[in-house]
């Protein structure tokens, strides 16, 4: 079974998020903002990561630093409202994300996207 | 009489003994020294006996048993006395003759000047008040105090009382004090609240999140349109779910989810958040005195479409708070069916930048599918309104509003003007070209230089004419840089003969930037 981190500081939405990968079969782990998320990245060894940007403690794009250089083959979806910023997208992808979904989503097209990503 | 003072002088001449005057600070001589001891009841640890010689032994008073007489190797001695005011009628039961009176300090026999040394000690501890001070208690008011138990008499408690000053003085700080124990109290019961609601926001997220996204994931737009009041009751505990307080975190999670979500997710939010009968909840906010509920109301309005709730809505149209009148144009922008902007039209604030921008950006969104009827913003009381009206038919691009605004060239004010020749000039109005060539010399320098700038796009002849009047009217340079710009603009040979004529340095250095093709749109 693969396993999803998915780091985001809104509840609702990230329990949304978890509720729909569960439903197509992966395992998933929350977690609610930046530290607890590089914290996870190293110990939990996830398949794929969810992240956020805009988080408390560390950003997304911190998130996606650390990830990058410490495990470079997990592939890494950010999930952001800051989708119309194109700074921040062009950084994201320039880090090495796989995708970007900009908020607001729909989290059939997203749980979509996950199994493009894991396939 | 006589007797009296006989003894008198009998004890002063037993006591004494030949050391004269001036045996201590307080006592000049032995006889003031005696008079004082026999002013006093008693003198700590400072007693007298009477002695006599056994020459001069007589039976008849060494039977008074109120002496006590004991004999020692040469005399008779009597029990010790202590309250001196005894020494005087103890004299007269005795014969006069040969009575020796002894002093003892401490047990200790003790001759007058010890004595008098032992008072003077006394005296500066305090232990002794002399007799002529005991009278005169104000001397020595502190160790008189020290003595007395303090009892305040009732006419001073009056006294205190009807100090007027004292008795303000007191009752502030009493007030100081209440009202402190007071501010405190309330602290603690108001930050143990907060902590509380808190809690309970903290403990109704968790409960609602799951329930809230099953019924996202696991049921489809009509289920969800087709359950019962009794499905949606059993979906959250009764006891919670009729708390207020839930409700509100119910409706801010719905709302949140609302606009991070997409699909028909917000239209399975907009549908149980009616449902759930959080309906009510938003018209008590629209009603709320406060305006920070009326503003959630508004939101809550908005983002769930709740179209029947309109009228409520307009009634904040008005509203001389800046943020309910905002957001209640906004509401009614984005939900009426028919926009017809009387709203606006009436509104009797002016409108500021942000709200024009606000109002913009939903007039662009809803402009595709609604009827927006611009025109009744040009007849409105309000400039800025007006203003707003003819930046709208400039933004929007509606080339069928030029005759509309046509019909108020001449009525509006000359900032409106300096608009009404913006929009002119994007929409590409030619017709309106006398106009412009009217503002072109108009004394309000905004105005006209709005016209200049439009006369090198829509210019004619009698605009060339004008631009070349202007000239010769020696302007300053930036009217002189737009003058020569429209110029260029509309007849290039015009200008090229103007500047030959005219080949001053500022008219060159105009025409090189002109002509300059990098400096040209600068």
């Amino acid at each position: 079974m693969k396993k999803i981190l998915i780091i985001e500081d809104d509840l609702l939405i990230s329990s949304l998020v978890q509720f729909r990968l569960k439903k197509d079969g992966y395992e998933t782990v929350l977690v609610k903002d930046g530290n607890e998320g590089i914290d996870a990245i190293d110990h939990q060894n996830p398949d794929l990561i969810i992240t956020d940007v805009m988080m408390p403690f560390r950003s997304g794009i911190e998130i996606i630093h650390h990830a990058k250089k410490n495990h470079p083959d997990v592939p890494i979806i950010v999930l952001s409202s800051l989708g119309e910023e194109e700074e921040v997208v062009l950084e994201a992808f320039n880090l090495g994300v796989v995708d970007f979904i900009p908020k607001p989503f729909n989290p059939n097209e997203l749980a979509i996207r996950v199994k493009r990503v894991l396939r | 009489m006589l007797k009296k003072t006989i003894i008198s002088w009998c004890i002063c001449l037993l006591v004494f003994e030949g050391f004269g005057q001036g045996i201590s600070v307080r006592f000049q001589d032995s006889t003031s020294l005696i008079n004082e001891i026999k002013e006093q009841e008693s003198i700590p640890n400072l007693f007298f006996r009477f002695e006599f010689p056994f020459t001069e032994a007589r039976g008849l008073f060494l039977s008074d048993s109120s002496f006590s007489w004991s004999k020692t190797d040469s005399s008779y001695i009597s029990k010790p006395f202590t309250n001196g005011k005894e020494i005087d009628s103890l004299f007269l039961t005795l014969p006069a003759d040969s009575i020796d009176l002894k002093f003892f300090v401490f047990e200790e026999k003790s001759d007058i000047k010890g004595v008098a040394s032992y008072l003077e000690t006394l005296h500066d501890t305090g232990d002794f008040i002399l007799s002529e001070d005991q009278q005169r208690p104000e001397k020595d008011l502190v160790l008189m105090a020290s003595r007395n138990h303090y009892e305040p008499l009732d006419e001073y408690r009056n006294k205190l009382m009807s100090d007027k000053g004292l008795f303000s003085v007191t009752l502030i700080n009493i007030l100081f004090i209440i009202l402190s124990i007071f501010m405190i109290i309330f602290m603690v019961i108001f930050k143990k609240k907060r902590n509380q609601r808190e809690y309970n926001i903290k403990a109704f997220e968790n409960e609602i999140i799951e329930p809230l996204t099953t019924i996202l994931f696991e049921k489809s737009l009509d289920e969800i349109k087709e359950m019962t009041p009794e499905m949606i009751s059993s979906i959250y505990p009764k006891q919670i779910f009729q708390k207020r307080l839930f409700k509100k975190v119910l409706i801010d999670k719905i709302i949140g989810l609302n606009k991070k979500m997409k699909g028909d997710f917000k239209d399975k939010l907009k549908v149980l958040y009616k449902k759930f009968g959080l309906v009510e909840i938003t018209k008590s906010n629209l009603k709320h005195r406060h305006w920070d509920n009326v503003v959630s109301g508004l939101v809550q309005v908005n983002e769930m479409d709740l179209t029947d709730l309109l009228p409520l809505v307009k009634e904040h149209s008005q509203s001389s708070n800046f943020h309910v009148r905002s957001q209640a144009g906004a509401t009614l922008l984005n939900l009426s069916e028919k926009v017809d902007l009387k709203f606006l039209r009436d509104q009797s604030y002016p409108l500021s930048d942000w709200q024009q921008m606000h109002y913009l950006r939903i007039i662009k969104f809803v402009s595709s599918s609604k009827s927006l009827n611009i025109p009744i913003l040009f007849s409105s009381e309000n400039q800025s309104v007006r203003e707003f009206g003819i930046k709208l038919v400039r933004m929007l691009g509606r080339v069928d509003l030029i005759e509309e605004l046509h019909k108020i060239n001449k009525q509006v004010l000359e900032e409106e003007k300096a608009e009404l020749i913006k929009t002119y000039d994007v929409l590409g109005a030619h017709m309106e070209v006398d106009f412009i060539n009217q503002c072109m010399t108009s004394d309000n320098s905004e105005l006209q230089k709005e016209a200049i700038k439009s006369a090198g796009n829509l210019g004619n002849e009698e605009s060339e004419k004008i631009i070349l009047d202007l000239l010769n009217q020696d302007p300053d340079f930036p009217t002189r840089k737009i003058l020569l710009r429209s110029l260029f603009k509309l007849n290039k040979q015009t200008f090229e003969e103007y500047i030959l004529t005219h080949a001053s340095h500022e008219n060159l250095s105009i025409q090189a930037h002109l002509l300059d093709p990098v400096l040209n749109h600068v």
